[in-house]
């Protein structure tokens, strides 16, 4: 069995009494575009930071390729990094820039000259080499970063929240950008970021961060479709969570009853819990639909309409359950009850059956 | 009114340099132009004062002291201040501004009571000899006053604050991120510090340099009360010329050649670095 090309083993960084990482285990595979997903001080970047040899990890491994790196310092470690500053040499040429990587290398000097022609042409800015990084634009400046991360063809790029400094626009430019560049030079990635929306655009698959553990590792869909945490449904996509109790549970389900007696049965149901203790039902605002009737027991509750927000392409309708908690609905342009839904109006939420969780609550 | 603030406004044309002008014109040029037309009137009309200067090997020796204690008080002066700066711009705000105040106290003592100390602890009883001799690194007391030596260390405690205060300002502005970024893309701690820090650095390093070696160029008490009779500089030499020996013409001349040499530093200064000195 080969082992994998990049594997995080059981990381763990404490800061006096702070943890700031806790048992981090991931496996990368070569050429992955993998991102860390959380909020700020999850222990995403700390984790980016011992990968980069600026802190040391208190327990734990990290290897590449099957070889420990952790004794290897900062510069041996051939690793790329793009900071969240663009952190360019100011006093260099952006063709000095590029070159910096391969001039500390003492590679020869036609080399270096090709290199650089191709890391600037590969982020686009073929040309450039004269130009100083202060009159650049933000977005050229970390293009100019990337390509001074990749001249030297390092194992593993890591980028820590590298758009955060840019603009709407300019983001999702650059993202397209970057999805470009891992296609076209297959390099493996490791991307912190706090934007889900930026995370599902970009990763293979995503690690959700939070406090100083991974909470779950998948591809997008698979985090949206079923969540293994309160905290990945919370984070990704925008859900309303129901508070029950627990009634009965039986292979991967759980029947849950709410304030006012209702009881919905058979739903699934992540993690562990016992009948009787406290749970939350999961709802997504685009994965339930108003009717006038209600549809299969175990995935429909009575509401009432508490307000209709027409956003354009789509309405925002608040639902207020028999027992007082309140849920989204969202509904494209041109649904049929689209219109007609008014506020007081007494209807039914529904929704496919595998489209609800319950978490049990700790 | 804030247009009154604007850059357009601001510094347009002579009227508002005017003042100035006035009072370099009063303070400045006047005296300068004083000291110049007695340098070459006394005492009879010529040259001669230069060429006594220019052609003794004892004022010779003199100026090549001046020159000598200047550059190398400038050289140690950015030895030491380049790591301390590097030390207050990344060390907690509390803890630097706690050291900044001890520096700016130590420049606000009056300079011959810092000077009188040096002579005290450089003495050849003093705490300097006495420590070398206690961890056995002499066995007899070194000569540290009435020399170079002494007014080297003495000029170099006495200007470092000159040379900190610029070089913290430039180094300050130094993303210490750029560091890391220099490890990540393969360079060593020495190519960090050659390729990136003392580039960035070295705007901080030339203002502080000139301001170091100029002020020392023309300094007078440290190297009178630690220097000896012996190893005159030039400020001594025209203080003895003008006050003991009421030979205004010699002085003016030693004061003239002392300015044409600093104006000329200073110009190939402002060459090099262009308009990064200010």
């Amino acid at each position: 069995m080969s082992s994998p090309y990049l594997h995080i083993n059981g990381i763990r960084k404490t800061f006096g009494e702070v943890v700031a990482t806790d048992h981090v285990e991931l496996e990368i595979a070569e050429g992955e575009f993998m991102t860390f997903l959380g909020p700020s001080g999850s222990g995403k970047s700390t984790t980016l930071y011992i990968l980069a040899g600026f802190q040391d990890p208190t327990a734990g491994d990290i290897r590449l390729r099957g070889r420990s790196i952790l004794q290897t310092p900062s510069h041996k470690r051939n690793i790329g990094m793009v900071f969240q500053r663009y952190t360019l040499f100011p006093h260099l040429s952006v063709g000095e820039n590029v070159a910096f990587p391969l001039r500390v290398r003492r590679a020869p000097q036609a080399e270096i000259a090709a290199k650089v022609r191709r890391a600037l042409s590969l982020v686009r800015l073929d040309g450039f080499e004269d130009r100083m990084p202060a009159h650049m634009s933000g977005g050229q400046q970390q293009r100019v970063a990337l390509a001074r991360a990749l001249v030297y063809d390092p194992p593993v790029l890591l980028m820590d929240e590298p758009l955060s400094a840019l603009d709407k626009k300019l983001r999702e430019e650059i993202q397209h950008e970057i999805r470009r560049i891992h296609q076209q030079t297959g390099v493996t990635i490791l991307y912190v970021t706090h934007d889900q929306e930026e995370a599902l655009r970009l990763s293979d698959r995503i690690a959700v961060f939070n406090t100083g553990k991974i909470e779950q590792v998948g591809t997008g869909p698979e985090l949206y479709a079923s969540p293994a945490t309160h905290f990945v449904a919370d984070f990704i996509g925008n859900s309303a969570f129901l508070a029950g109790d627990l009634v009965a549970i039986g292979a991967g389900r759980a029947s849950l009853r709410f304030a006012d007696g209702t009881v919905l049965a058979d739903i699934p149901m992540h993690g562990t819990g016992l009948a009787g203790g406290k749970a939350e039902l999961m709802l997504r605002p685009e994965r339930i639909e108003l009717t006038a009737q209600p549809g299969l027991s175990g995935a429909s509750l009575p509401v009432t309409v508490e307000d209709v927000t027409f956003l354009g392409n789509s309405s925002t309708v608040s639902a207020r359950t028999g027992w007082g908690e309140v849920l989204s609905v969202r509904m494209n342009f041109g649904h049929p009850m689209m219109g007609q839904v008014r506020q007081g109006d007494a209807l039914h939420v529904r929704w496919q059956p595998q489209h609800a969780h319950v978490f049990a609550k700790a | 009114m804030l247009s009154f603030f604007s850059p357009a406004r601001r510094g347009s044309g002579l009227g508002t340099a005017l003042p100035a002008l006035l009072l370099l014109l009063a303070f400045f040029v006047i005296p300068v132009a004083a000291l110049l037309s007695r340098s070459i009137t006394e005492p009879e009309l010529g040259l001669h004062n230069y060429r006594t200067l220019l052609g003794s090997a004892t004022y010779l020796q003199i100026f090549l002291n001046t020159f000598m204690v200047s550059a190398v008080v400038t050289l140690i002066t950015v030895l030491i201040a380049f790591p301390v700066s590097w030390a207050l711009a990344i060390m907690p705000p509390r803890l630097s501004s706690v050291i900044f105040a001890i520096i700016l106290l130590s420049m606000w003592t009056n300079l011959l009571a810092r000077t009188y100390a040096w002579m005290v602890l450089l003495q050849q009883t003093g705490l300097v000899n006495r420590i070398l001799m206690g961890i056995g690194l002499t066995d007899r007391p070194l000569q540290l006053t009435n020399n170079l030596v002494g007014v080297t260390i003495g000029m170099v405690y006495i200007m470092l604050p000159f040379m900190i205060l610029p070089l913290y300002g430039v180094i300050r502005k130094i993303d210490p991120a750029v560091l890391q970024a220099a490890a990540l893309c393969g360079a060593t701690r020495g190519q960090a510090l050659r390729r990136v820090l003392l580039p960035l650095a070295a705007p901080g390093i030339a203002s502080g340099a000139l301001m170091v070696f100029v002020m020392s160029l023309g300094y007078f008490v440290t190297p009178a009360l630690l220097g000896g009779t012996s190893n005159m500089m030039v400020a001594e030499l025209i203080v003895q010329q003008v006050q003991s020996l009421v030979n205004w013409g010699m002085g003016g001349a030693a004061a003239f050649v002392l300015l044409v040499i600093t104006l000329a530093i200073y110009a190939v200064q402002l060459r090099v670095f262009g308009t990064e000195v200010r």
